[in-house]
């Protein structure tokens, strides 16, 4: 019970990452990223590549590989997606597009083999009599912190006010001086940033490898839709229920089934209530 | 969309013609095996754009179709080894029942719903395939599929009927009452609405043409490899599909299928390049949507006939 209870929370954590960053974008800047999984497989890497091959110790590693990846969103942001703007299909392309290059060059550099990456903390905790990595532990804590912190920024400073105020209304936000471009360029970087802490942390107890960020950001558009397009208090209520049902599913049934659950969810949602749990916007 | 005339009749002819004789130009199973991927992308691609390219609904799992025919052949050949013939029908018929399954609850709604379930849906079915590998064999798929036509040229021959058919019957729907619907949800779906027409009854009937066209060419795939694998299911393969729309001119339907066999030519050639090959196709799919953001051949194919009409 108390298994169920700790690793439904990691997995949930480590969803609740990927995915508010996939809302974030969607919210404020109306960007359907389908690239958003390549940005985990690049936060992996990037640890991998650091660690392995340049000896960076690891906590230093970990922050320079979401500093380049949030670095690499953003230019994906400026040069690829910005001119294609105004069509919501040559974005889907393009960002796909991206995620396929991300995928074929991470293949061609490292090939298909997994990767390892240190973990952060070796030793193992047990909480309740259940044995837990430190690693999970951490992933989990780091998960609470960055949402945490995302929530009291766009809360509380005036950056955040400007996000905000985009996510409404971009044309109006426009009016009142509000640097859209920009908002736009801070939120990707943000989005990816987050994703690719995401992949830092599972690194080094998942499997490194270029396919990696496929099935990822398949259970961010599963939680991102169950909770609301666009909405991140809706994502990261969506995320706990996805963890937890898969951990139960994994734990009664068989690990083999919880790709299941994502699917399953999305449908109910769609056919129930199709605007998510908290989505503002009707969907039809 | 502008009707049929003669001169696209006379274009049509001609280039079925040319694809008919090319094996004739080496006499080699190699070329002949290549032309008849071409013909089956060439399906692939005309189905996905009469659904996606009429109504704007981009599909991008066009691949759970493909791979559910395919698999369909792949299940009736090795589980129940019945006649292969059986095997198009009953491929047309398992994924329209997918198309359904995904429809139903998508394609009622606005929005990018549909695009993200159907990626999510064959993403989904692939790891399925492999989780569930006593069944469907994992990583190597299914083996051991009979040919529907034992010579490679005759097939090649059967499988152009196929897509000239495919193309036809497409073509003429989309220049139908039916079509000039599609097109109008994609214009403004309210406004059609309002007009009392059922835009979700239209949107699924139209998945579902697209799915079976789809599935039936993934059952020609599979009894042309004699093998079925997961990779079928793969996001590769819709976008692969997706980029041969892209170059033709989306909502053309002839112009993706000639897109489709030029593009598989293209990338049979690339084939020296090994690993790099779907880099180019990646780079070929952004300059498109930066410099030629209608396409390729239909407007080409446009300016071309202009003079003559």
């Amino acid at each position: 019970m108390l298994q169920i209870l700790i690793y439904g929370a990691v997995s949930s954590a480590i969803y609740a990452m990927l995915a508010v960053g996939f809302t974030l974008i969607f919210g404020v800047a109306r960007i359907l990223n389908l690239a958003h999984g390549s940005f985990y497989a690049l936060g992996a890497y990037a640890a991998y590549v650091l660690t392995s091959l340049f000896k960076v110790p690891l906590f230093l590693a970990a922050p320079l590989a979401v500093l380049l990846v949030a670095g690499f969103g953003v230019v994906m942001e400026r040069f690829l997606v910005r001119p294609l703007r105004s069509s919501q299909l040559a974005v889907l392309m393009i960002t796909l597009a991206v995620s396929l290059a991300v995928e074929q060059a991470l293949f061609i550099t490292f090939g298909s083999e997994y990767r390892n990456v240190p973990s952060f903390v070796a030793d193992k905790l047990s909480i309740g009599g259940v044995d837990i990595s430190g690693q999970r532990l951490l992933a989990l804590v780091a998960g609470v912190l960055v949402l945490l912190t995302l929530w009291l920024f766009i809360q509380r400073t005036r950056l955040g006010a400007a996000i905000l105020a985009v996510s409404q209304d971009p044309e109006a936000a426009q009016y009142m001086g509000i640097p859209t471009n920009r908002i736009f360029s801070i939120v990707m970087a943000i989005s990816a940033g987050t994703a690719a802490l995401a992949g830092v942390l599972v690194s080094p107890f998942l499997t490194v490898q270029p396919t990696m960020g496929l099935l990822p950001m398949v259970k961010a558009f599963a939680i991102v839709i169950v909770g609301g397009l666009g909405s991140i208090p809706g994502s990261i209520i969506a995320s706990l229920i996805l963890g937890y049902s898969e951990t139960i599913v994994a734990y009664l049934i068989s690990s083999s089934w919880t790709e299941l659950v994502s699917l399953v969810a999305v449908v109910v949602t769609l056919m129930i209530r199709p605007s998510g749990i908290l989505g503002r916007r009707a969907a039809f | 969309m502008r009707s049929i005339s003669g001169i696209d009749i006379a274009g049509g002819i001609v280039v079925i013609t040319i694809l008919a004789l090319a094996p004739m130009l080496a006499a080699s199973n190699y070329l002949t095996g290549v032309l008849t991927v071409c013909a089956i992308y060439g399906i692939w691609a005309s189905s996905w754009d009469f659904m996606s390219g009429l109504t704007g609904r981009e599909n991008f799992g066009h691949s759970l179709f493909i791979g559910a025919g395919a698999y369909t052949a792949g299940f009736l050949a090795t589980i129940w080894s019945t006649n292969p013939w059986l095997s198009l029908p009953m491929a047309v018929g398992i994924a329209i029942a997918f198309s359904l399954l995904v429809g139903f609850p998508t394609l009622r709604l606005r929005g990018p719903y549909f695009a993200l379930a159907m990626l999510s849906a064959s993403a989904i079915l692939q790891r399925l395939c492999l989780i569930f590998w006593e069944y469907t064999g994992g990583e190597e798929g299914l083996y051991g599929l009979d040919p529907l036509i034992k010579n490679p040229l005759h097939y090649y021959w059967f499988v152009l009927g196929v897509l000239a058919i495919t193309v036809v019957i497409l073509t003429l729907l989309a220049q139908s009452h039916w079509g000039l619907l599609l097109r109008a949800i994609r214009g403004d779906e309210a406004t059609c609405q309002a007009a009392g027409i059922n835009v979700t009854f239209y949107k699924i009937a139209s998945l579902m043409i697209s799915a079976g066209f789809a599935g039936l060419g993934g059952a020609l795939y599979a009894h042309y490899q004699l093998q079925v694998s997961p990779p079928l299911f793969s996001v590769v393969v819709s976008i692969t599909v997706i980029i041969m729309v892209y170059v033709g001119g989306i909502g053309s339907i002839y112009g993706a299928a000639i897109a489709a066999i030029l593009l598989t030519l293209l990338t049979e050639m690339l084939r020296g390049f090994g690993e790099y090959r779907l880099w180019i196709y990646t780079l070929t799919l952004m300059l498109i949507l930066f410099f030629l953001p209608n396409g390729l051949i239909a407007p080409l194919w446009r300016r071309l006939t202009e003079r003559l009409r």
